[in-house]
């Protein structure tokens, strides 16, 4: 079939060539895109199709304008609104649809075209992985092909032809872009607010369920990356601090909402940690920084005042924050009171056995801190079982945890344990975020995926301030030492367990995350602070946007200007061979003196006629013409009558 | 006039003050090429802007890269399209000449003398563009520019371009030429059925062939020029080859158009006449001769003859009379 291509029309083939533009830029989308949108857009494919292939007139204009109506119809009911990347995505798809239907000439199609090129645009607004890149490539290719296809109406093109010319062209045009990428003047901030995007991505939510944390940590999607300054923090420090959940109605833990919390000073020891924090897109705004952070960018992030930070937009791309931790820390001096009733509140009447229970062990208890350690004690000598795959629980969750089912996850060891010293009368709340990290040693950056998630309670000590205590520690060190593999038994879901089963695929999953994290940093990250050390590479330090337009028009005209000339020398004419050259000389050399060879003109009679005009170069001109005839004619003139016809050429004095 | 209009002239001046009169046959050096992008190219444009804002607000850093690439691959498609038309080499062709009212079509002839195809290469007066052709390595083709004939006598082409648009169509690529590009226009024949004019015959039998009786005298070969009626095609179809057939006593009869014989008309009705009979009497095979006031073609046959007489009409001055 596609070797009978060429013997379509050429109207079809034009319309083959911008129907394959046009998939190949459909195809990053479709995951996005609702099932009866893409099969609307097909259908239009197939029925222009056939009208091209079977020669059937184009659809009347009524019709078509009822199509485009329709369709656009179609998206405003079906995402409610026509802004936004999702919405707007599909509408250039059904647009592309519609103008389907009318095309004719060249200009329809290139237009089209020019869609296409849109959409693929669009396609990395939603995402930007080293994955994509080959694809947008090669897309970016086809579709340029097309253009130059559509352009050519002398002759039909062939496909190779086609592919030939725009590859080269596209190779030419890179060092330009990269020029442009490097030095093109980056803009901090937003022209307007980028609209929300709809779906939400699973990552930390501002409330917990029992089961929701484990939920999470059946995800191997990776979290973030922090890269560190220095070594990273030992195992059992690295604790990334997510959401804070003061609220609890027996069952469910939560942010308060609407409750500004006073600020507690917070005693920070250095040294620290600085690190670079990469957080793949989320939809929310949790930055789960290193317990507790200490520095941030303040215009993108704000500390609360339990000390989570927060961005200022949610996070829809992959987005790095420059962050500086410290986890030794002394935290709060004293409670203030709204923040003390919360941290109190039992969750009305439930769980009554587990305020029976924390009553009794207060009771035997010498102190705040005898008492934590007996609770602790009792999830690490009773038979309690860390696992991923917890029994579903009812209302009165925490009691049916610690007395019944005895099998949970972090979220469950945090619930029970954080009610338990409430019940007790120590203020308590859970916080939730990720433990752990996998180090890829082919950069030395931490990697943290979702499977990482955890809860863990925050106590608080009247002297000692907010103290993190973490039950599941109790049950199962092994979570916080090794992280999750080594935590549950052999036969449970953790993700990514058969990969590092295997040495070689641990090793290539890190290499490849390693190739990711380059592309995510150096690549998608780049931003100003980037293009000043690439420019002082170059010895351009504290460049401002002046600098960087020299720095960008010299090169790029630099450039063209190699362009051009490697085209003149592509495009250059034939030049004859030393003969007809140094003929040509004369011919120039006469002119000068007024006596120009005519367009009809042989050597013969042009130089008979110079001799007649001319006595004193006749002898010469007579001698030059019987040596280029025998240069032009003879089967092998000798190499010297061409230097002795040189040189009486030079001779010729014309001034 | 207006602005529009004015500019223009202006633009055309300049441009024949800037490089003379062309010889014929003449290579395109790049600094005559003018290049501009075409409304394609600007909506193009308007695209790459609305991606570099898109790309900068998202701060994306991968679609500011297909913005750049597609940006530079514009500029790159600039260049080609220069070069596209530098270096080529233009003469002018044949051109036929034609009556008033119809449509003159100067032939040019494009030859590309490099070791690369030129592709989409038109020729255009007055922004109507010729379809475009491809002109492949060392190769050489015609192209025509239309220009209507509304006068007779001689239709100059003062000036024309030779354009390309290639490879995107975002950029139009133009050279103007002055070339001394001239056609010959005939007078438009007159409609009118008037009967032929009153002929004088030559010594000799006169004969109506009406009367039919007329000797079929042989055949002889064709000649460009002869009259269609007069070949001979049950021989060709008979795969003999082109001949005319000849008749005894037809060679002898000849026909004298006379400008005094219409002492009724204008000067251009005269002519106008006299190309009708000119044109009638050539499709018959008939001889003919034309007698203007200061001219006279003696009687004869074939394409060169009538081009002579119709040649005679249009450079026809009247005041010189």
């Amino acid at each position: 079939m596609l070797s009978r291509f060429h013997l379509l029309p050429d109207a079809a083939q034009r319309l083959c060539w911008v129907l394959l533009a046009l998939a190949i830029a459909v195809l990053p989308h479709l995951q996005h895109l609702p099932v009866w949108l893409v099969a609307i857009a097909a259908a239009t494919c197939g029925w222009r199709l056939l009208i091209e292939l079977k020669g059937w007139n184009l659809p009347p204009r009524f019709l078509r304008t009822a199509v485009a109506c329709g369709m656009l119809a179609c998206v405003a009911i079906g995402y409610r609104t026509l802004n936004g990347l999702e919405a707007g995505t599909a509408f250039l798809v059904l647009l592309a649809g519609a103008k389907l239907l009318e095309t004719r000439g060249t200009r329809d199609l290139t237009m089209l075209v020019f869609v296409s090129y849109v959409l693929l645009f669009a396609a990395f607004l939603y995402e930007q992985s080293l994955l994509r890149l080959p694809y947008l490539l090669i897309a970016a290719w086809v579709l340029t092909a097309t253009l130059l296809r559509l352009h050519e109406s002398g002759v039909v093109m062939p496909v190779r032809t086609a592919f030939a010319t725009t590859g080269k062209m596209l190779l030419q045009a890179i060092p330009v872009a990269v020029l442009l990428f490097l030095f093109f003047p980056r803009l901090p901030g937003h022209f307007w607010a980028l609209p929300a995007r709809g779906s939400a991505i699973s990552g930390l939510s501002d409330e917990m369920n029992p089961g929701d944390v484990s939920d999470l940590s059946l995800s191997g999607s990776i979290a973030f990356r922090a890269k560190f300054d220095g070594e990273p923090p030992p195992p059992a420090q690295r604790y990334w601090r997510g959401p804070v959940l003061h609220e609890f109605d027996g069952r469910t833990w939560r942010r308060p909402r609407g409750v500004l919390f006073q600020s507690q000073e917070l005693l920070q020891a250095e040294p620290g940690y600085s690190y670079r924090l990469t957080l793949e897109p989320s939809n929310q705004r949790w930055i789960p920084a290193l317990d507790v952070a200490s520095e941030w960018p303040e215009n993108r992030a704000i500390r609360m005042s339990d000390w989570q930070l927060v961005a200022r937009e949610p996070i829809t791309t992959l987005t790095a924050f420059a962050l500086r931790s410290a986890p030794n820390y002394r935290a709060g001096t004293t409670l203030p009171m709204p923040m003390r009733r919360f941290d109190l509140g039992l969750g009305g009447s439930h769980n009554s056995r587990t305020r029976a229970l924390a009553r009794e062990l207060r009771a035997q208890a010498a102190s705040d801190q005898d008492y934590i350690q007996r609770v602790l004690d009792k999830f690490r000598n009773e038979q309690y079982f860390y696992t991923l795959e917890p029994p579903r629980l009812a209302a009165d969750a925490v009691d049916e945890f610690l007395f019944d089912t005895r099998r949970g996850f972090c979220e469950h060891f945090a619930s029970a344990f954080t009610l338990l010293m409430r019940a007790a009368g120590i203020p308590a709340r859970v916080v939730t975020g990720y433990q752990g990290g996998e180090l890829n040693r082919l950069d030395d950056y931490l990697i943290v995926r979702q499977s990482d998630a955890h809860a863990w309670s925050e106590v608080w000590l009247d002297g000692r301030g907010w103290v993190r205590v973490d039950p599941t520690a109790a049950v199962a060190p092994n979570r916080i030492e090794r992280g999750l593999d080594a935590a549950v038994a052999a036969d449970e879901p953790v993700p990514g367990r058969f990969v590092r089963r295997s040495e070689i695929l641990t090793e290539l999953r890190l290499a490849w995350d390693a190739a990711n994290t380059f592309w995510n940093d150096r690549i998608v990250g780049f931003d100003q602070k980037e293009q000043e050390r690439v420019l002082s590479w170059f010895g351009v330090d504290n460049a401002d946007w002046r600098a960087l337009g020299i720095a960008l028009t010299l090169t790029v005209v630099g450039f063209f200007s190699a362009l051009g000339g490697y085209l003149a020398w592509k495009f250059r004419p034939p030049r004859g061979d030393a003969a007809a050259q140094t003929y040509a000389q004369l011919c120039r050399k006469l002119a000068r003196i007024q006596l120009p060879k005519a367009p009809h003109e042989g050597p013969s009679d042009y130089l008979r006629r110079v001799a007649a005009v001319r006595p004193d170069l006749a002898s010469t001109l007579e001698e030059i013409r019987s040596l280029y005839v025998g240069l032009r004619y003879e089967p092998a003139p000798m190499p010297e009558v061409l230097s002795r016809f040189k040189y009486l050429i030079n001779a010729i004095k014309t001034s | 006039m207006s602005l529009r209009a004015h500019i223009r002239n202006r633009i055309d001046a300049w441009a024949l003050k800037r490089n003379g009169m062309d010889r014929d046959s003449l290579v395109i050096t790049g600094r005559r090429v003018y290049i501009l992008p075409t409304r394609l190219g600007l909506f193009y444009t308007g695209m790459l802007f609305a991606m570099l804002v898109g790309a900068m607000n998202y701060g994306n850093n991968l679609a500011l890269g297909l913005t750049f690439v597609l940006g530079s691959l514009a500029l790159v498609a600039m260049h080609y399209c220069h070069r596209n038309l530098a270096g080529l080499q233009i003469s002018s062709a044949v051109t036929d000449a034609v009556f008033v009212g119809q449509e003159a079509r100067f032939r040019i002839a494009l030859e590309n003398p490099s070791a690369m195809g030129r592709h989409e290469l038109t020729a255009a007066r007055e922004r109507t563009e010729c379809t475009p052709v491809h002109v492949g390595v060392h190769q050489r083709e015609i192209v025509e520019v239309r220009a209507p004939a509304r006068l007779r006598g001689w239709l100059k082409l003062e000036r024309f371009e030779v354009a390309t648009r290639y490879p995107f169509g975002l950029f139009r690529a133009w050279v103007v030429l002055h070339l001394p590009l001239q056609v010959i226009v005939y007078p438009r024949p007159s409609a009118r059925s008037t009967p032929p004019a009153p002929f004088e015959t030559d010594v000799g039998s006169a004969q109506d062939s009406r009367r039919g009786d007329e000797e079929f005298a042989g055949l002889r070969s064709y000649h460009p020029g002869d009259s269609p009626r007069q070949i001979a095609w049950k021989a060709y179809a008979r795969e003999q080859g082109l001949h005319v057939k000849q008749y005894a006593g037809t060679a002898v009869t000849s026909y004298w158009l006379a400008w005094d014989s219409l002492p009724d008309l204008g000067i251009e009705e005269r002519l106008s006449q006299l190309a009708r009979w000119i044109e009638d009497a050539h499709a018959a095979g008939r001889a003919y001769g034309l007698k203007l006031p200061n001219t006279e073609i003696p009687p004869n046959v074939g394409q060169a003859h009538r081009h002579r007489c119709l040649a005679a009409l249009a450079l026809f001055d009247g005041a010189a009379r």
